[in-house]
This record gives C-alpha cells, structure tokens and sequence, in this order.
C-alpha cells in the first residue's frame, strides 16, 4: 500500500433506494474515524450510469466499495451486480449486497454473480451500527484494495 | 342309450364336427368336377359324371373342361374366372358335349373352396331359360305392401313363409328364430292342412349344432332334393395335387350328415330347402322349407327365395327393432332423465338412485347395485355384500364385454343358485376394471313347447364298437317347466344400459376432469397465496424496520433530553414493532410449509430433535428444564420441518411451564401404519373445549402480557404434521400438563401418492 493511497479519501457508494435507510447508513458511517465520503444513487440505472461515467457523473470517482441493496427500482441489485462483475473495469470493486433479504435463493444468486459478501440488514440499530462497524474495519482499513488502472 | 342334453356337449361337438366339414360326398343330384387353373384340367370327378355325362370316368380324368365345352362358352367362362368375385357368374347355363353331338344342359356353379381350388357343380337344368329376378321382387314387394305399418313381427315372418311356399310349392315352409340359448322356436309357419303344426315348438340347439350353425353363416341355401337319395363318392378320393380330400365345405351338392338324414326321415321329410337368415353377422334364424316327398328346386329358384327371404328380413330386422318403439321411448325418457340426475347430483351414483325415474325403471329390473371404487350402493332386492363380491370377481375373470347379459344366471354361474329368487337374470355393464352397474331380476317358472323331448334329441347308437349319434324319433308336444330363468332381457333394456354405461363413462370422466382442473385451480390459487404471503410480509418488513430503526436512533441519540412520558411512549412503540416483526416471522414461516415444499428423505429423529434442542438450548438452561426421550426412529418426512415441529412444541411446553421446573418427555410408539410420537409436559395443561382451538392460526389463550407469542406455532405444528399426511392432537386438562401428539406415516407420503394415482387409472383401465 503506498503512501498515496492511504491518504486519499475512501469513496463509499451506496445505491439504495429508501431514503431513511441511506440516512440510517449514512448516520452508522459518521461514527466512523476514516476518512471517507459516501455517494449515493437510488436505482439501477442511475448505478451504472455513475460507474460508467456518464452524463452528469461523468466527473464521478471510482469507488473504492460499492454498497448495494437487492430490490431497487428500474434496474434491480442482481443486474446490477452482474454487470459490474462482467465488466472488467469494475469487477474488481468489491461489492457487499446490504438488504433485509433473508432468501436462499437471493444469496445463492448473489454469490453466483460474484459478490465479495452478502449481509443482512439487522433490525436492531446498535446491532446494525456494529455491522457497519465491521465492514469499515474489514473492507476499509484491513484489505488491500485494487488500484484503479 | 339316452343322454341327457346338458350331460355332455363336448361329446355331441366332437362326434359331429368332422363330419360335417370333411365329408367328400356329394348328392346325386348333380355331378362335380374338381378342375386345376388355370389349365382347366380335370382332377377329380363324382361318380355318378359316368352316366350324367355318359363317359368313363377314367377318360373324364384324362380331359379337359375344353374337351366337354365348346370354345365359345369356354372363352367366357375364362373370362369370368379371371374376376375377383365368381357370385355374378352363378349360376351359368351350360351345354355339355355328350356322345354323338348331343348337349345337355346345365345349371353351371363355380367355386374355390378353402384350399382355392376351383369346383364347378352341374345340376341338370329343369327350365333352359333363367327365371327373371325382377318378378321375385315384385312378389316381395307386393307382399310386404300389404303389411301395415302396424303390423307387428309376427305378421312379417308369416308372409314370408307364405310367399316362400308359394313360389317353391314346398308342403311345409317354417320360419325359425335362436334364442340366446341357441334353441331355436318356430315364430312362423304355413303347411298343407293335413300336416302337424310346428308352430310356436321349440328346437333344441342339439337339433341344428355349432359346426352345422358354421356352416349356414358362409352357404346361405342349402338344398337336399332328396332325403332318401345315395351319396356319391368322389373320385379319385384324394386330390392328385394337394393329396388329400378335397374340402366341399360351400359345395351346394355337398351331401348331409347321415344323422340329418335320419332326422329328416323322423320328422317324414323326402326333400329340404334351408335359407340362411344372418343378422349383424350372426345365425338370426332360418327358413325351413320340408316336402313330404323329394323335391328338387333348380338353382335360380333357390337364389330368388333367399333373395326374397333377406329382402323381406331386412323389413323383420328393423321391425324387430322398432317393435318396442313405446317401450323404447319410455326407455329413452328415463334413461336421459337419469342423466340429468347424473350431471346434477355431486356424484352420479346418487343421481342414479335417489329420484323417480330411478336405475331399476331403465331396465324394469327388480334390484340393481352400483358398485364403484369398492363400494356398493343397493337398490331393490339385490344379493347381499359378500355375494356380489363373489359375482363382481367371476365377472372381472368372464367378462370382456361393455355390455354382458343372462337370464339364467345360475346355469353359468351356480353360486347363483342361492339367490335365485332375486337373481336367476343378470344384466351388467362394466365401467372401468372393478366397477360395474348390475341389475337383476327375479326367477320366473315359465312352460316352454317343445318339438319332442329336449332331453331326449339324441341317442347314442354303438355300432361295431362306434358311437353313433341318431335324432330322436318324437316330434310331438312335449311341455317342459324351466327353472332358474328369469325373464329375458330385451334389446331395447340392453341398449338402454349401454347407452348409460356411455354417460356414466363420461360424466365419471368429466368428473375427474373437473376435479383435476380444480386441483389445477386451487394449486395456482394456492400458489398466488403463498406468494401474497410471502411478498406482503416482507414488503411490510421495510417500513417496520424503518420505524423500529428511528425509535432506536432516538432512543440512543436523545435519552437524555427525554422525559418519562416520551421514555415510556418510546418503549410502547418499540414493543409494538418488535411483536408486528415476530408476527411478520411466523407468518412467513407458516406460508413456507407447503406440500410442495416439502423433501421426504429417511430422517434421524433423534437428530432432528437435537438440532431443535439446540436451538432452545438457552431457554432450556433459563427454565432447568429436563427433557428425555424414547429410543427414536428413522421416519420419511422433511428433517428441517421435523425440528421445527419439534421446536415449537417443546418451546411450548416450556413457555406454559407451571411453578414446577419443566419435564419434558418425548415418546414414540409404532402403530400399523404410522409413528406415532408424543410430547408430554407438566406444565400448566390446557382446557379441553380449548383443544381445537388452539391449532386454528393466530389463536391464542392467553394475552401476550402473561405469554408472548403471536398464536403461529402449533398453527404451523398442525400444517407440517398434515404435509407429512399425519395428524396432530392434544390431550390435556387444566393444571394437569399436556402431552401433544402427532403421526408420520410409515412409509412417508409417497407411497400414498402413488397408490391414489393406481386407483384413478383402474378406473379406465379397461381396453
């Protein structure tokens, strides 16, 4: 890791469409001591649209983790995360799928389209700020992340 | 030696039968000549051809039919054996060359018998032109025209042998029906005055046997001129080509049996005249035509009386169909209001017995019984259970056809004997492989007329150590009192039963359609629910973690700077989403046990068990509870839904503890067909008016302040005990513990599928 890198702000984006869920995740971040900003899309295409650099986003920054809800409006999770994980200037991005989901088949399918974890939103909120918690401490600070080429 | 008719039928067949197929001797009346095609050389001829022909017999075999024919006739003789069918060439007028330039002519037949070899049959021509057909059928014609409409069969079979004398002049000419016994009766009959009358005698069936009756189906005219007249030989015996003798089967010369003979000698008859009457392919009757003196009738006569005797037949066959037009009618009516019965009740067996019109009226039996997937529904006087179980298995063994009839059950089947009084007439129509409609009627005592003694129509001569059968020599009135018969069963009755046979069919058909659509309905409207179920708990779950996750928030951010009041509000809100989300869990549970769902495999109990105390474990330390169980076994059903089963009643049995620590034991007992497994606790019991209740969903006994719970789990215990096709139930009273028990099938739900899918196809399983 050099130096460089380690200064540089971590880019959290979250694509979630339910506005007091982003707040609630945005709230569990700000107890964070990283330095990091969090960006976020509400659906499917607005995602890719940011990843791809597109139109408004076209001055968008790569991010270093990419949060993501299953159920979204216009293009859903799964799709989404199939795309990013056959496109090889984002597959590398490591992706949490973070929803209430419990489904077998929405984990299995989430793992076969590769994605780094899936978690299940807690309902408890100290049980969700420790859960934050820990994706910070394990995907922030104590992985060694691709570099953008 | 006298036998008795019913003694020994294998006896009379065997004795008769090949005789009257092989016998290579022909009457006297006519010469035959076996001819080999197509050179048309002469193989074999009658003895008697030396004199008829006048020429040796040895030169006869050296010649050939061109030598006795001129070119002329036989360039279109040729031309007529080339045809498919030799029916248009019969008979032929033909003029064979004798000694000296002189003809004689001939009443020409062709035929090739079984073998295909060809024969040509001469019969001395008595007129040398043919005799118009056309006048034959306007004689017909007139006769049937001056019958009525109304005129009954009766009428129809007496003008027949009326006009069937006149044209042939015979002394005696008798029309004769089989019955379904194959004795035949005498329905019509016109004679010289001085004669005795056949009419209304029965014959029995001895009198015209099976291979005679063979023989009538394929030679429609059967003349013997004369009764007293020698057979001739054939020679050489054998046929020089296939070495054996030859087969005169459809010979029209052919010679009767000797036993006929005789018969005919009985009865004073010097000349017969026999015509065929076939119905749907099968021996109707005949018309016996008998001269007291021989009488010989050319070959063109013959063929216009059977002409008139199908054209006049076919006028019989309708009318015997229209004969019961009243009945049938009536018949119709019933038989399509039980129908309507049929689509309108909820299964048709009571449709077919609960109403006026009902089962008995379409047959005018006097019992009839339903017996349908093993059960039987009576009506009227019928045999009882045990006997038509016996019945149905020895029809399911005999009887392959869709419609099957006695009136004489007994004589077939005597076990019937029993119930004679109730069942001497049987008339049943399968449908499917075990199912049948049977109707039955009771014995009648009938006096039946008989032609000389039945049981006395033949007697068994031994000569040089032969047997040798010879007709009876009494023709007179002899009454005979039947027993064990009931009523015949009519054509019209056995129709109508047929017909029903075809609804009942299609309305068991349309039935199990219906059903299977209905099934079809319910599975995608189950299926529609399930997902309801599913999608409504969990897109409820979203925005109740949104209001459970800000009260928290708030909670944790401002407790503080709240006061009591708020603190306390708080805590309500908390509760009130916390016990929607558990609500949400269960039911989401619930909608998850399905049939479908379910995956059968051999499943440790104890295992399961386990994996469900584990999962209690920490309120099992809370509580001190002592669970044990019996040695358990390995069952069919889903491992998952069995520790939740598990799970759920020993939770209860822990969360309606009485003051006593809990003690917990699981049992199982195996039954014939099933496990049985209980949970029994000494907790708090429970009332026994309250026992179905509490399996019904979201019922609950108790308010959640003194047990929390959201009313699902024995509502679930109940649908995966029912997916596993077993059965759950309490036995309780208050302060008394409770023990819940619940069944698993042996053999799992598989086997049962399969056996509810054997039964279905039984049903139609007939070909």
């Amino acid at each position: 890791m050099s130096v460089e890198t380690e200064e540089k702000r971590k880019i959290i984006f979250l694509v979630e469409d339910n506005k007091a869920d982003v707040r609630l995740i945005q709230e569990a971040f700000k107890n964070s001591s990283l330095s990091h900003e969090m960006l976020n899309v509400r659906d499917g295409i607005e995602a890719m649209a940011f990843l791809h650099r597109e139109g408004e986003y076209h001055t968008a920054p790569r991010p270093d983790l990419i949060l993501l809800d299953l159920n979204l409006p216009k293009k859903d999770g799964r799709e989404v995360l199939a795309e990013i994980k056959t496109d090889s200037k984002l597959k590398r991005i490591p992706v949490i799928v973070l929803t209430t989901s419990q489904n077998e088949d929405d984990i299995f399918q989430s793992y076969d389209l590769h994605v780094n974890c899936y978690i299940t939103k807690s309902r408890n909120i100290s049980q969700l700020f420790k859960i934050v918690k820990r994706i910070e401490d394990f995907w922030l600070e104590t992985v060694t992340l691709p570099r953008e080429q | 030696m006298l036998i008795d008719s019913n003694q020994n039928d294998v006896n009379l067949t065997s004795l008769k039968e090949p005789v009257i197929n092989l016998g290579n001797q022909i009457q006297n009346h006519g010469v035959l000549l076996v001819i080999q095609e197509p050179e048309l050389n002469i193989l074999q001829v009658s003895r008697n051809a030396a004199y008829i022909l006048d020429c040796p017999l040895e030169s006869l075999l050296e010649k050939n039919l061109e030598d006795l024919l001129d070119p002329y006739q036989i360039v279109r003789i040729k031309s007529r054996l080339a045809e498919d069918s030799l029916d248009f060439t019969n008979p032929t007028k033909i003029w064979v060359k004798k000694k000296r330039e002189e003809y004689a002519v001939f009443d020409a037949v062709f035929h090739r018998n079984s073998e295909g070899i060809l024969i040509l049959e001469l019969e001395p021509a008595i007129s040398e032109n043919n005799i118009p057909f056309l006048s034959f059928y306007h004689l017909a014609k007139a006769s049937i025209n001056k019958l009525q409409a109304s005129a009954s069969l009766q009428d129809y079979c007496q003008i027949i042998v009326e006009t069937v004398r006149k044209v042939t002049e015979f002394d005696r000419v008798m029309l004769y029906k089989f019955n379904e016994n194959n004795h035949g009766c005498v329905l019509a009959e016109d004679k010289l005055e001085s004669m005795e009358p056949y009419l209304g005698l029965n014959f029995p069936e001895s009198d015209i046997p099976k291979p005679a009756r063979k023989m009538f189906l394929s030679n429609l005219i059967r003349l013997i001129p004369d009764a007293s007249e020698e057979s001739i030989d054939i020679f050489p015996q054998l046929n020089p080509i296939t070495e054996r003798p030859i087969d005169l089967t459809n010979s029209t010369l052919r010679s009767p049996y000797p036993c006929h003979i005789e018969y005919l000698h009985n009865m004073g008859v010097g000349g017969s005249l026999t015509i065929s009457l076939i119905k749907e392919g099968r021996l109707w009757g005949l018309i016996a035509c008998h001269h007291q003196t021989p009488k010989f009738v050319s070959y063109e006569l013959r063929k216009a009386c059977e002409f008139l005797g199908r054209m006049i037949f076919s006028e019989i066959s309708t009318r015997e169909e229209t004969e019961d037009y009243d009945y049938r009618m009536k018949l119709t009516s019933i038989q399509s209001n039980l129908i309507d019965y049929m689509s309108q009740d909820d299964n048709f067996i009571s449709g077919l017995i609960k109403h006026e019109p009902n089962l008995l009226d379409l047959t005018s039996a006097q019992g009839a019984v339903i017996c349908f997937s093993g059960n039987y529904t009576l009506i009227g006087e019928t045999p009882k259970e045990e006997e038509l179980n016996d019945l149905v298995t020895w029809l399911q063994k005999n009887v392959n056809e869709e419609v099957f009839y006695t009136n004489s059950l007994p004589e077939i089947y005597p076990e019937a004997e029993k119930f004679k009084n109730i069942a001497s007439g049987l008339l049943a129509i399968p449908i499917g492989k075990r199912n049948y409609v049977l109707w039955f009627r009771p014995e009648v005592i009938q006096t039946v007329n008989w032609g000389g003694n039945p049981n006395q129509a033949f007697e068994v001569n031994e000569e040089e150590g032969n047997l040798r059968l010879c007709p009876r020599k009494s023709f007179e009135l002899w009454k005979q009192t039947v027993r064990l018969t009931s009523l015949p069963w009519k054509y019209v009755e056995i129709k109508a039963a047929l017909e029903l046979r075809k609804a009942i069919v299609n309305i068991v058909l349309r039935q199990a359609e219906e059903l299977a659509l209905l099934a079809a309905d319910l599975e995608r409207s189950n299926a529609e629910l399930k997902k309801f179920a599913y999608v409504a708990s969990h897109d409820l779950q979203e925005p109740l973690n949104q209001v459970a996750n800000y009260v928290q928030l708030l909670e944790m951010r401002y407790q503080n700077a709240l006061d009591e009041d708020a603190s306390e509000f708080i805590g309500y809100v908390v509760g009130g989403v916390s016990l929607m989300q558990t609500l949400i869990d269960d039911v989401l549970a619930y909608s998850k046990v399905d049939m479908q769902g379910i995956e059968f495999a051999a499943t440790s109990v104890e295992k399961a068990l386990e994996k469900a105390l584990n999962n209690l474990r920490r309120r099992i330390e809370q509580t001190g509870a002592t669970i044990t169980y019996d040695e358990l076994p390995t069952v069919m059903a889903d491992s998952i839904q069995l520790m939740q089963l598990f799970q759920n009643l020993i939770g209860n049995a822990i969360k309606f503890r009485s003051d006593k620590p809990p003690e917990i034991h699981i049992g199982v007992s195996r039954l014939e067909e099933e496990w049985l497994f209980s949970v029994k606790d000494n907790g708090i019991g429970i009332e026994p008016r309250f026992k179905e209740r509490i399996f019904v969903i979201f019922q609950r006994l108790h308010t959640r302040d003194e047990y929390p719970g959201t009313g699902m789990g024995l509502a679930i215990c109940k649908k995966i005990a029912e997916c596993h096709r077993g059965n759950i139930w309490v036995e309780s009273q208050l302060g008394e513990g409770s023990t819940f028990n619940f069944t698993i099938p042996l053999k799992g739900r598989e086997s049962e599928r399969r056996n509810g899918r054997k039964t279905q196809n039984n049903l139609f399983g007939r070909g």
